[in-house]
């Protein structure tokens, strides 16, 4: 037995020295540094829990970027995997239009952010884009919407660049809903289960863990976005689609605070590690099977 | 034995991965630092055989920049001047915006190019991170490049304790141009007063054109261009403000007043796509003949005659004025910082060659001839045919003679995050979601925070 655990210690032990020297020792420095005044050319001084304080009492961007980041992460986690995992029962009954369908959807999945970002700033474009065109074609009447702009559609207008398009939801619940014996099919079928029910009640419960897994890389996803809202709007109009990575940037780059943007940072792990304890929780993923 | 001969073979395979890991890593890691070696140590022209120094350099002056065919023109005569001796190793950022946020990523660990442009705030990273080196010893050592860059534009980058460490790519003259035709049409003239400005938008839209070319994206720098001279033209108080380096507070009564008249340039007299719009959409639509105003400086005129920019004849139909009452925006660029602490000597040499040529008589000649950029002195003479050849630069440069009010712009005068602040508030100022004064103190916040 400690001949095994020996065996897995080495084993183990080159993935363990990595994950140290490029992660550990990366958030034990974002962690001390929270706790620092720290500037290009200042001299590094302990300021205690004053960054934390200013960020929660004095900024109000602060706040609104992490009321829209787990906003995202909520919509993300949700809508996001529910329409995946709907084309993917969709998808998986194999119809003419299953092959040629799966992969358009997947296309905004293999375009790279930056591209997509100039994509969407073109087609919500208000002068000659093609949704205010559509818009004009359909009505009769001349119609501009300054989509990312207006403070009244710039949210919506971003998170539209991202939540619809699940493809990488749909190939992984798909992927699982392969490994399904047909003889459980057989048998729904046999006690006389529509297509709708097999779904609902026996395909459904079988796919609770990739589900899941899908669910934690959508809400993992959002902790990280920051390619297409700095292509369409930095973050604007004011604060309306800023986000935590977003402020993160704009805090070291624009205002030279790097103990600013550390704790900031701490702050982004801590919210990413409770939601995923949250969706761990919720999809019962760590318990395991009998 | 199987057992054990498996556990061998598991074991062979995990230390072969790490060592493959390992030397991966020794691998990129050693072409980088022989790169490094070959660039910091060796002296000019005589490493591997004569292979000469190179010196690094970051441009956002590409593609369908203004002074595009100015800067490769530049780079490419010194190149071949020092041939075998020096080359300078350009990186391309295709904009103001990408080229700033770069250089302020390279400022956070030290690895700034020898030369660039310190606009927007790179020039303080480069002081604070020690990058940035002394140029006076440079300049008092070689009195002819002195005579080219003059004294105005020395002192104006001068800090208190009498260091310089920038070079002023340019003298910028900066009033506003405007469409002949849409103004007969309207039946308007170059504005006198603001008040006579904002009639005459009102003129221009009810006869049927949109009246400004506005931008609120990347540094809103029409929108801003703007703002100074409303600011700059408010009595003396507002021509001091917008003469002052890095004021805090902006909640002031001609800051406000000039973001109420903007308010309603942004809701009225401009394009549907201005709230947003990058640099390239308002020039854009000015070109294109769809606006009948934009605030710039001359290096814009050369694109009026380029027929892949604006419609034929279109450089005929330009005029340009100064700001109501009498304004103008008169300032010196912030302009080249050398970042050549702790390279080499020969790198230091050829960085310093480098910036002698990007700021002396021949470059300053090109970016004049080509881009329409006016010369840090009057050593640079503008002949007859030049000025034939460039009315509106010319015009400009008689009616400068005539500004009651100069002053500086945003971009030079504020702090960046300030910059950044106005164009992320324009469009809540353009929809009514916030007011002048709450626009005021947005900034002055964003200002308070870079102190």
């Amino acid at each position: 037995m400690i001949n095994r655990k020996k065996w897995a210690v080495l084993f183990l032990l080159p993935g363990i020295l990595l994950f140290a020297f490029v992660f550990l020792g990366s958030l034990v420095v974002l962690f001390t540094t929270s706790f620092t005044d720290w500037a290009i050319g200042r001299k590094i001084t302990f300021v205690g829990l004053k960054n934390y304080i200013d960020l929660f009492t004095g900024d109000k961007t602060f706040i609104e970027s992490v009321k829209n980041t787990a906003i995202w992460i909520g919509l993300q986690s949700t809508f996001h995997v529910f329409t995946g995992t709907v084309v993917a029962l969709i998808l998986a009954k194999n119809k003419w239009y299953s092959s040629p369908v799966r992969a358009i959807f997947f296309i905004p999945n293999v375009i790279s952010s930056a591209a997509l970002g100039m994509l969407f700033l073109c087609i919500m474009n208000p002068q000659y884009g093609l949704v205010n065109t559509l818009v004009t074609k359909i009505s009769g009447n001349t119609f501009s919407q300054n989509w990312f702009m207006d403070p009244k559609t710039a949210f919506l207008s971003v998170t539209m660049t991202w939540l619809p398009y699940a493809g990488l939801v749909t190939i992984l619940v798909m992927a699982e809903m392969s490994s399904i014996s047909e003889d459980i099919y057989e048998a729904a079928k046999i006690d006389g289960a529509s297509l709708f029910q097999t779904d609902i009640y026996v395909v459904l419960p079988l796919m609770k863990n990739i589900i899941g897994t899908s669910v934690v890389l959508a809400a993992t996803s959002m902790l990280q976005k920051l390619d297409i809202i700095m292509m369409t709007t930095q973050g604007g109009p004011g604060s309306k689609t800023m986000n935590m990575p977003m402020y993160i940037y704009k805090t070291v780059f624009t205002n030279n605070n790097y103990g600013l943007a550390n704790a900031q940072g701490v702050l982004l792990i801590i919210l990413g590690v409770l939601a995923l304890r949250i969706i761990r929780g919720l999809f019962k993923m760590d318990k395991k099977e009998d | 034995m199987k057992k054990s001969l498996s556990k061998v073979i598991a074991l062979v395979l995990a230390l072969t991965m790490c060592a493959s890991l390992v030397a991966c890593g020794k691998q990129a890691d050693s072409g980088k630092g022989e790169a490094v070696v070959t660039d910091t140590k060796t002296p000019a022209g005589d490493a591997k055989g004569g292979e000469p120094t190179e010196i690094t350099y970051a441009t956002f002056m590409v593609g369908s920049h203004a002074s595009a065919t100015a800067e490769a023109e530049v780079i490419d005569a010194f190149n071949k001047k020092y041939e075998g001796v020096y080359k300078v190793v350009v990186e391309e950022l295709p904009s103001d915006d990408a080229f700033v946020d770069k250089m302020k990523i390279l400022a956070s660990s030290k690895t700034l190019p020898d030369v660039l442009i310190g606009k927007n705030g790179i020039r303080e990273l480069a002081i604070e991170n020690g990058q940035a080196v002394d140029i006076k010893p440079y300049l008092d050592a070689d009195p002819e490049w002195k005579k080219f860059v003059g004294d105005d534009a020395i002192r104006y980058n001068s800090t208190e304790d009498g260091k310089l460490y920038s070079i002023a790519n340019q003298r910028q003259l900066i009033g506003y141009f405007y469409n002949k035709e849409m103004f007969e049409a309207a039946g308007v003239t170059p504005a006198k007063t603001w008040d006579e400005w904002m009639e005459n938008n009102e003129k221009l839209k009810n006869a049927g054109f949109t009246p400004l070319a506005l931008m609120t994206g990347e540094n809103a720098w029409t929108t801003n261009l703007w703002l100074a001279a409303m600011i700059g033209t408010d009595g003396q108080a507002g021509n001091d403000f917008m003469n002052s380096r890095y004021p805090v507070n902006y909640s002031t009564d001609s800051v406000i007043k000039g973001l109420t008249m903007l308010q309603k340039c942004l809701k009225d007299y401009t394009t549907p796509d201005a709230v947003g719009a990058i640099y390239a959409n308002a020039a854009n639509n000015f070109e294109q003949g769809n606006t009948a105003m934009i605030a710039n400086g001359p290096w814009m005129c050369p694109d009026f005659t380029d027929e892949t920019k604006s419609a034929p004849g279109f450089g005929d139909k330009v005029g340009v004025a100064l700001y109501p009452e009498n304004g103008l925006i008169s300032q010196f660029e912030v302009g080249y910082i050398l970042c050549t602490e702790g390279k080499s000597e020969a790198e230091t040499a050829g960085a310093v060659e480098f910036l002698k040529f990007k700021t002396g008589e021949y470059a300053q000649s090109v970016f004049l001839e080509k881009a329409g950029v006016l010369p840090l002195t009057e050593n640079i003479e503008l002949s007859g045919d030049y000025r034939a050849a460039n009315p509106l630069l010319a015009e400009l440069i008689e009616l400068s003679g005539d500004a009651a009010y100069t002053f500086e712009n945003i971009d030079n005068t504020a702090y960046s995050a300030v910059v950044d602040e106005t164009a992320v508030r324009y469009p809540e100022l353009a929809y009514d979601e916030c007011t002048p004064a709450e626009f005021a103190d947005y900034i002055s916040r964003a200002a308070e925070l870079s102190k």
